[in-house]
């Protein structure tokens, strides 16, 4: 198991390693009771899948990393990135340059293309220190090259790892990724909306039930107003405050949500001309350079969008949408709408227009995006009387503060309905505030009542444990499968694994089956021997229990056949020859043969005394009783000898009674009893003497 | 028993025929491409018209008129109504190619086999998959797996994989294992050991060495120096196909030597093409991905390349040297056919082929070698109807629209029992009808539309004295309270912002612009005239491989990896058909079938298998050894059965036979002998041997080459005197396999 963190139980089963091998481990390093910093673990049959790679948007430096210092990163195997956002993807660089991570990565083409665009963007515009930064530009670009990518539905395998994405919604290019583990499914939504909106198409629902879903819960029990309501609600207070001539603050994330409002932007723009002499102003060099994205991965969008692009037209070219590079360039004079990044409000050109408008009771501040615990936009909702600006002064704080939410985070009637059509039998909830994601829980609770269907919303670095008994099932095919075998017959051959596959095959089978081939080593060696022929047979009579003569049919020179093994030749009245194909018994016997022929070459031969060798039979037999005993020991420690020269074997207070004669085992545990009767079983092939039949 | 596998050839075997094949698995019938060719004989589609009812599913590998053509005909005519698979690429450059193949048609022939809206139907009938997408299909065709995979050659290209039970059917032709400027090699080699593999033989023959860099360079300089020399060079091209690489290669080469002379692009769908390519580079090559995720820059933003889509603009260009690429490739038809005859005459012009012509088409004709001196081409064109022509047909037309309008009228008539002085009323309108008609340049596209109007809005209610426009008098209702109102009027509907949206789209509103040319043709009355004329072919005539398919000896190595267990072969001359068979027979696997049209082979894999249950036991006690991906073990099991009913495989209560010992590995004589120098031993290959130190011999006995089902296990042969090197030697041999 990779994982062996500090809130993981680390007890050892009695049961033997499988059920180790069933349970699925699921941990949330970050993201777990929290929005931000999203990063899940999860482990099963010895591979390891992390999905996302984010940074919590409130903290900087090495706190706004999940938890990796709870996983061991060498051992992940797959790691998938869900969409670009940075809670989402920022601490990718950190992970692949800083740690021992050395498994493969997987974003979608959309997603790699902007990861590279936001993240360099992001290490430019964050204001912390030198030693405070997580990386840097080159690792951004070094990491680009361990990143590869995976179009929708593409089904991709890594070391038995199964995995395939669908369309999340929510951004360009955002993916939910089902991971197939040797038949186990788990289904990780990352953040995902049901619902089409201008570009977007709604997320899909797997054909799969998967076994696992790993679900967001932003939104906890929240219903979205529909769309039509939020996007009136949003242009209205749009409109009536530049009418009464005060100036319109957006403040965005520079990519996803934003460029849907500018749709809507410039389609309200375009239907009312009273509007068409205000500027609408989109401040984010970031987002323009990101537009050539947009343009081409069309595919990843919805039907309308595309048959747009059909019809010629780009729907990404705006016109009455003017960007701005810096508030230097912007021009303020009269009423104007301007979406500027980022959506929190913690710095930069939004943060800047924020200042210099919030005490203007004509002014709005339209916040359309999901609001982040701890960012100057959550604390502006409640509307305080004063705020502190950027410089440390405090103002007083008298624009109107409206929150339309636009964000593509799917609802509780959404989550509710999204699940309903999956029936997963594990729900995990991550990704959203501690109180909305209990109630949430609750809900769901009841809504699953009557299912047996198990919901965790584990905080992070709390590991949620499954069992999975997975029967694993082999094909019997080629000659061995011809026949389907009554129960009690022996199946012999080969057990081929690849992946998470089992086949059962004769060894010359082998190379039809899959890419390996199976080679038999014939052997020759020649030997000086002077001596005669005949003297060899007798000698070896002597050892061996079979010994053929006969003559090579083709030369006509004598030959013995020993253990019908190994072939012995006399090719010339000074060598001879042996023959035999590869395999340990034959090395042996045929080394034996060696060294007696050199033993004749180097000695007169001895008439061996017959008590002699019956001596030897009866101390062999005594050999074999200590060898036994000695291996015994050295592999179970306790062995003591019992009644009817049975043997006691202690482990760890299991008592088993091995009979040495029969090699039956007698012990209540089931697993002591097979490991003892399977070491029984190979010492004594190993200590007896080679038989006959064994060919 | 296995999968039943039938592979019935219904066009495209024993020849260079378009491709089209029957392949059914367990009765479901796939037909895998439909391909037709650019003389669009409905005869050779004879064998597809008898089975197109029965087929189940469609699957398209390329976007050209040889793997898709035949599918709006087939769909229109022969009752083909199957569901369609292919990739988005292959979709959308099919649909293209077959707007394009259509409008040339049409410009030159009546040609009525199919229609433009007939392309749209068919193609509305694809399901587009991605590359490695794993498609269950449902229904009849339960369990069945289908799944493209990259074949490189053209964009969207696919090498389909058919999976039921584990077992693998795997379609690939027109390969290309190399990697190019937009496109990845095939990922054929990845699969091993298929049940099945159908691939064509199309250049077994052809062992063309491939130098790109070399090759790509000739290309530039050949057309460099033509131009140089004051002369046009003309690449017949297909509509969406091996084009893009071309415009790759010569973007590049004209940045490098900084050419400045134009470069056209010339289809009826050219500017449409380059658009949907410039959002297809997920399907490109890893390299073009790389660098638009770097820099953001598309290869297919072309700064040296206008595309046309009328060949006025062209004669529009400015004089002086140019390249220009046209469709189609084969010189049959379309824009490639009218330039070449306009150049073919000029001694400095060329005319630059990459890809071979179809089967007897002029393109063919003029690679033979020596080059015809003249050839005989129809030059047909449409012209407007003028003088009496035109009067002619408008009597006919006005005479067909009579009639018409008079059936029409008489079933309204009937329907509605009215009386018969409306037909006189409704008289004066039918000739309204015709006079507008009479001015085409009025009436414009919008003729059909008019006459929509005139006659459904203007006939007369029953109840009418004159004809006059309809009136309808809404009535409100009142009550107490005022006037009654439908709650349902002030309900806001959802879809408002959709349909605003939608109404932009109409779903293949692309064609309209490139077709807008043709459409006026529709309208207008019009007729083709055509004339025999006899070209002489003065200009330089070239030919060079660019066609991105793998060459011969590749495609037997590529063949010889993947090792079918059964090998069917399709698409390619006689000869090469006839010359990869014997070499596959040989060295690939021991059953080859090249089947003759409408004959059905049976490649129903001849495997055995039953499926049985590891228990714990069992597995606590396996020791598996890794060998690359696999893991390897010897088992010795009991069968039981479970509760279930399956069977399952328990240890054995006792003690299992010793069985014989199984060497697994595989020995590269070259790289044992790399191996042992390493270990200081002195090797060298003697007649076939290899000589290790001064007195061992290590040799491969049999034919190894094979990898097919005929061979055996590998066997190798060691022999020396009795020495430490022996032993030695062993060792190291024993190192390289695992016992089992």
């Amino acid at each position: 198991m990779a994982s062996t963190g500090p809130l993981q139980p680390l007890k050892r089963r009695d049961s033997s390693a499988t059920r180790e091998d069933d349970q699925l481990i699921i941990i949330p390093l970050g993201a777990g009771n929290e929005v931000g910093r999203s990063c899940v673990y999860m482990s099963y049959k010895g591979k390891t899948v992390l999905f996302d790679c984010g940074i919590h948007l409130a903290y900087s430096g090495m706190a706004a990393l999940p938890y990796f210092d709870e996983i061991d990163p060498s051992m992940i195997d797959v790691l998938l990135i869900t969409h670009f956002h940075l809670d989402h993807a920022a601490s990718l660089p950190y992970f692949l340059e800083k740690t021992t991570f050395k498994g493969r990565v997987f974003m979608t083409y959309p997603t790699k293309a902007i990861y590279k665009l936001l993240l360099t963007d992001y290490v430019k515009v964050s204001k912390v220190s030198v030693e405070d930064m997580l990386f840097n530009e080159q690792d951004i670009n070094r990491s680009m090259d361990k990143i590869e990518v995976i179009d929708f539905h593409q089904t991709v395998e890594v070391n038995g790892i199964r995995f395939w994405c669908y369309t999340a919604g929510h951004v360009l290019g955002a993916a939910m990724f089902m991971v197939d583990i040797a038949g186990v499914r788990v289904l990780y939504t990352g953040d995902y909306s049901r619902e089409e909106d201008r570009h977007l198409r709604a997320a899909e629902t797997p054909l799969f039930s998967p076994d696992v879903c790993i679900i967001e819960s932003t939104y906890g029990v929240r219903q979205h107003q529909p769309q039509h309501v939020r996007e009136k609600r949003f242009t209205d207070v749009i409109h009536t405050t530049i009418s009464e001539g005060g100036r319109v603050l957006i403040p965005v994330f520079a990519l996803g949500r934003a460029q849907e409002l500018l749709l809507i932007l410039d389609e309200y723009w375009s239907t009312h001309p009273e509007l068409q002499n205000i500027p609408i102003y989109y401040a984010s060099p970031l987002a323009k350079r990101c537009l050539s994205v947009y343009e081409t991965y069309l595919h990843s969008m919805n039907d309308r969008i595309r048959s747009k692009h059909a019809a010629k037209s780009n729907p990404f070219v705006f016109k009455y949408i003017s960007p701005i590079k810096s508030i230097e360039n912007f021009k303020d004079v009269g009423p104007s709408v301007v979406m500027a990044s980022p959506g929190g409000l913690q710095s930069g050109l939004s943060r800047q227009l924020f200042d210099m408008w919030c005490s203007d009771r004509k002014n709005a501040c339209v916040l359309p995006g999901y609001l982040v615990e701890g960012t100057l936009a959550k604390t502006i909702i409640n509307e305080p009387k004063e705020v502190t600006l950027m410089n440390g002064l405090t103002a007083p704080l008298n624009m109107q503060v409206h929150n339309i939410s636009f964000s593509a985070h799917a609802d509780s009637a959404q989550t509710s309905a999204f699940l309903e059509e999956l029936l997963p039998n594990n729900i995990i909830l991550v990704h959203g505030e501690a109180k909305e994601m209990g109630r949430l829980k609750q809900k769901l609770i009841g809504q699953f009542a009557d299912r047996n269907v198990k919901i965790f919303n584990p905080k992070n670095c709390q590991s949620v444990e499954m069992y999975f008994n997975s029967q694993k099932m082999a094909k019997t095919i080629g000659r061995l499968g011809e026949r389907t075998p009554e129960v009690g017959e022996t199946v012999s051959g080969l057990l081929v694994k690849k992946g998470f596959t089992y086949q059962i095959m004769a060894p010359d089978d082998l190379h039809i089956f899959s890419q390996l081939s199976t080679a038999n080593i014939t052997q020759r060696i020649t030997i000086p021997y002077a001596g005669a022929f005949s003297v060899l047979n007798h000698r070896l009579k002597q050892i061996f229990e079979s010994v053929e003569s006969s003559t090579d049919e083709e030369s006509g020179i004598p030959m013995l056949r020993v253990h019908e093994r190994v072939t012995v030749k006399q090719d010339s009245e000074k060598l001879i020859s042996l023959h035999w194909s590869s395999d340990p018994v034959s090395d042996m016997v045929s080394d034996s043969i060696v060294a007696l022929v050199v033993n004749i070459n180097r000695e007169i031969p001895k008439v061996v005394v017959e008590a002699e060798a019956i001596k030897t039979e009866e101390e062999n037999g005594k050999k074999v009783e200590k060898v036994i005993y000695a291996l015994l020991v050295s592999l179970f420690g306790d062995v003591k000898a019992g009644e009817n020269g049975k043997l006691v074997i202690t482990v760890d207070g299991n008592v088993a009674e091995l009979d040495k004669q029969s090699g039956d085992v007698v012990s209540e545990n089931e697993g002591l009893k097979e490991r003892i009767r399977t070491a029984f079983q190979r010492i004594q092939s190993a200590v007896k003497p080679i038989p006959l039949s064994a060919s | 028993m296995g999968t039943s596998v039938q592979v019935t050839p219904l066009c495209g075997v024993y020849n260079e025929n378009p491709l089209s094949y029957l392949v059914s698995i367990d009765d479901f019938n796939f037909l895998i491409d439909c391909g037709w060719h650019d003389h669009f004989d409905p005869t050779i589609l004879q064998p597809l018209s008898k089975v197109a009812s029965t087929i189940d599913a469609v699957l398209l590998s390329y976007p050209d008129t040889l793997h898709l053509g035949a599918l709006p005909y087939a769909v229109k005519q022969l009752g083909l109504s199957a569901p369609v698979f292919t990739t988005e690429p292959t979709y959308r450059l099919g649909l293209l190619t077959m707007y394009d193949q259509y409008l040339s048609r049409k410009q030159v022939s009546d040609f009525d086999l199919f229609t433009l809206d007939d392309i749209d139907s068919a193609f509305q009938k694809v399901t587009r998959l991605t590359y490695s997408q794993n498609h269950h299909l449902s229904g009849k065709g339960e369990g069945i797996v289908i799944a493209p995979h990259v074949a490189g050659h053209l964009l969207g290209g696919t090498v389909w994989k058919i999976t039921k039970d584990g077992e693998d059917v795997i379609y690939a032709v027109d390969l290309n294992h190399r990697k190019e400027r937009h496109l990845n090699g095939t990922v054929l080699a990845s699969f091993v050991r298929p049940a099945v593999l159908i691939t064509d033989a199309y250049n077994a023959l052809n062992n063309q060495p491939y130098r790109r860099g070399e090759k790509e360079n000739e290309f530039g300089e050949t057309i460099k120096k033509t131009l140089g020399a004051g002369g046009n060079v003309l690449l017949p091209v297909d509509t969406a196909g091996r084009v893009f690489e071309l415009i790759l290669i010569l973007e590049q080469y004209w940045t490098d030597k900084s050419l400045n002379y134009p470069i056209f692009f010339l289809t009826y769908v050219a500017s449409s093409t380059i658009d949907y390519v410039k959002s297809f580079l997920e399907w490109m090559s890893d390299s073009i991905a790389k660098s638009f995720e770097q820099n953001r820059e598309n290869p297919f933003l072309l700064k040296n390349v206008t595309f046309l889509i009328n060949k006025s603009e062209l004669d529009n260009a400015p004089d002086g040297p140019k390249v220009v690429i046209a469709s189609m490739a084969s010189l049959e038809v379309g824009f490639s056919h009218d330039i070449f005859v306009e150049w073919a005459s000029d001694a400095k012009n060329l005319v630059l082929f990459t890809e071979r012509g179809q089967f007897a088409t002029l393109a063919r004709i003029l690679q033979a070698d020596p080059p015809p001196k003249a050839v005989k081409v129809a030059m047909s064109k449409r012209v407007p109807l003028v003088g009496e022509e035109l009067i002619a047909y408008e009597e006919e037309q006005n005479r067909i629209k009579k009639e018409e309008t008079l059936k029409a009228t008489l079933i309204k008539e009937e329907t509605k029992a009215s009386h018969g002085a409306d037909i006189d009323a409704s008289d004066p309108m039918v000739v309204d009808v015709s006079n507008t008609h009479a001015l085409p340049d009025v009436a414009g596209p919008h003729g059909g539309g008019y006459r929509d109007i005139l006659i459904d809005g203007f006939v007369p209610s029953s109840t009418s004295v004159a004809p006059m426009f309809p009136f309808y008098e809404n009535t409100f209702e009142w009550d107490d309270f005022g006037e009654v109102i439908n709650p349902d009027d002030y309900v806001i509907k959802d879809e408002d912002m959709d349909q605003t949206g939608m109404h932009v789209g109409g779903y293949l509103d692309a064609k309209f612009d490139e077709g807008s040319t043709s459409m006026m043709l529709d309208t207008k009355p019009s007729k083709v005239v055509s004339n025999e004329l006899t070209v002489q072919v003065k200009c330089l005539l070239i030919y060079m491989d660019f066609e991105g398919r793998s060459d011969g000896r590749s495609i037997k190595s590529i063949l010889s990896h993947v090792a079918p267990l059964k090998l069917v072969l399709v698409h390619g001359s006689a000869e090469a058909t006839e010359h990869l068979k014997q070499h596959c027979l040989k060295h690939v696997c021991p059953h080859v079938y090249a089947p003759h049209i409408e004959e059905t082979i049976d490649v129903t894999s001849d495997l055995c298998a039953y499926k049985v249950q590891l228990s714990e036991k069992l597995m606590s006690n396996v020791l598996f050894k890794k060998l690359g991906d696999y893991e390897i073990a010897w088992v010795d099991a009991e069968v039981a059965k479970t509760d279930g009913g399956t069977l399952s495989l328990n240890p054995c209560s006792t003690t299992a036979p010793p069985h014989k010992s199984v060497l697994v590995g595989d020995l590269k004589m070259a790289d044992f002998k790399q191996f042992l120098a390493s270990k200081g031993i002195q090797v060298e290959f003697a007649g076939g041997a290899l000589r290790c130190g001064e007195y061992v011999t290590i040799r491969k006995v049999g034919d190894a080459s094979q990898k097919g089902g005929a061979s055996g296990p590998q066997q190798i042969l060691i022999e020396g005197p009795l020495c430490e090197d022996y032993y030695k030697i062993r060792d190291y041999l024993y190192s390289q396999f695992f016992l089992l």
